[in-house]
């Protein structure tokens, strides 16, 4: 057991963990943040997304003895019930969703992505970026066009990343 | 050993990393972007008793020019290697196959020297860096050494590293202006996928219309580790490069590999493949060189 200081969703906390747990599970287990999911284990999927330092990485493959002092956003920290982020909006106004699986792993991908541009992607910038987020519901269609939908309202807004 | 029971070693300078590796009696790994080794983790079969944290070591994540060539720290990720704009410049071929080698998420976490270390035949970074002349610096904490890439590797999943040693230094010649390469990968599918062929380009070009002076084509995932089609080399200058010269080219590409039947695909498929891909990326260079 390792005591591992983090910063989840704005708040430090300080968790006992086994160091080669991963953070995923650390998130899930012990900190009740549920939103990210475990699929495929082995970064193939993208359920597990969430970001560190402001990148986008698959939390199942990082161990928690690895992101000691970082910065961590999880799909909750991105916007809760009563409080959605513009990009959990446009999912919610597209019906971008249906298992809801792989929802939280792609919001987090789509967030970082529509941050890094100014203008509202082609569905072929969408589909690069979310490459590494699977839907086995396969209900893509939906899915890109709430992510332009959602750059649409952030650039209308005055584009500042949120 | 258990994943609970693991232990996690974070060195912050390499001088520490080094003497640890050197002091250390109980069993310990090198973990850097973790996309293979938790894995690896998980299926059972890297258990060492103590991790060994490689993120916090930012003295090995750089990419500079000096004079030897272009020089890259182990640590550096695949997302630094595609903003780069020394290395889509110099090295179009590496920048090319980071951004293959996985989707954003697998591109912020794999580092370049986790691709080596991991020496994977799949690996998608090592056949870049075949045709750039790669050089690899291992350090010890008494020693030093620069062996050339395609010394480095002894088999599937094999290097010539040692339990005390690490990568400290990646040197890869740089691009003329008249040289131009490209990266080709087949996948199962397009995002974060594990190749099933893959082909790494790197052409110098002369003053006639498709004049090739030289050129390197290495082979990923058709043999045990990286394959220089030397044969393929040699018809490239055979010529000028137009669609009958890049087609007699890639026919030839089937005998230069041997490929084994996984789960990925037959080694019949992989031969095909492999002559496919050299044909596409020929004739994709070419119309880059045209149009340039």
């Amino acid at each position: 057991m390792k005591e591992i200081q983090l910063k989840v969703n704005g708040e430090e906390v300080s968790i006992k963990s086994p160091p080669a747990s991963t953070l995923l599970d650390v998130l899930r287990d012990e900190l009740d943040l549920i939103g990210a999911k475990e699929c495929c284990g082995k970064g193939e999927c993208g359920s597990c997304s969430v970001e560190v330092d402001g990148e986008v990485v698959c939390s199942c493959l990082m161990l928690v003895g690895q992101t000691e002092n970082t910065n961590i956003t999880t799909v909750e920290g991105i916007g809760q019930v009563g409080g959605m982020d513009v990009m959990q909006q446009a999912f919610v106004d597209e019906g971008a969703t249906q298992c809801g699986y792989c929802t939280p792993g792609i919001i987090v991908s789509a967030k970082a992505f529509i941050n890094s541009i100014d203008h509202i992607p082609t569905d072929d910038e969408v589909k690069t970026a979310l490459g590494g987020n699977l839907c086995r519901c396969t209900g893509y269609t939906k899915i890109i066009k709430a992510v332009q939908t959602a750059a649409r309202r952030q650039l209308a807004a005055g584009g500042a990343p949120g | 050993m258990r994943v609970s029971e693991m232990d996690m070693y974070s060195p912050s300078t390499v001088e520490e990393c080094l003497y640890f590796l050197h002091e250390e009696e109980k069993s310990s790994r090198l973990l850097a972007g973790g996309t293979d080794a938790v894995v690896r983790m998980k299926d059972g079969y890297f258990r060492p008793e103590i991790w060994i944290n490689l993120k916090r070591l930012d003295e090995l994540r750089f990419i500079s020019e000096a004079e030897n060539g272009i020089h890259i720290g182990p640590l550096t990720t695949h997302t630094d290697i595609v903003k780069s704009e020394l290395l889509q410049e110099k090295a179009d071929v590496l920048v090319g196959a980071s951004r293959e080698v996985g989707a954003v998420q697998l591109q912020n976490m794999g580092t370049l020297g986790g691709n080596l270390a991991t020496a994977s035949p799949a690996g998608d970074m090592i056949p870049a860096l075949y045709v750039l002349d790669a050089k690899i610096e291992i350090s010890s904490f008494h020693d030093k050494k620069v062996v050339p890439i395609h010394e480095f590797f002894t088999g599937p999943g094999r290097t010539v590293l040692k339990q005390d040693e690490m990568i400290t230094n990646i040197i890869i010649q740089p691009q003329g202006e008249n040289e131009i390469g490209i990266f080709e990968k087949l996948g199962p599918r397009k995002a974060q996928s594990i190749s099933i062929v893959n082909v790494a380009i790197n052409l110098k070009m002369g003053e006639n219309p498709r004049e090739c002076l030289s050129g390197k084509i290495a082979f990923g995932s058709v043999g045990p580790t990286i394959i220089r089609s030397k044969k393929c080399e040699r018809m490239l200058t055979l010529g000028p490069l137009d669609e009958t010269a890049i087609q007699n080219i890639a026919g030839a590409a089937w005998k230069e590999v041997m490929p084994i039947s996984d789960v990925r695909g037959s080694a019949k498929y992989r031969r095909s493949m492999a002559s496919a891909l050299l044909e596409r990326g020929l004739h994709r260079l070419m119309q880059r060189w045209d149009e340039r």
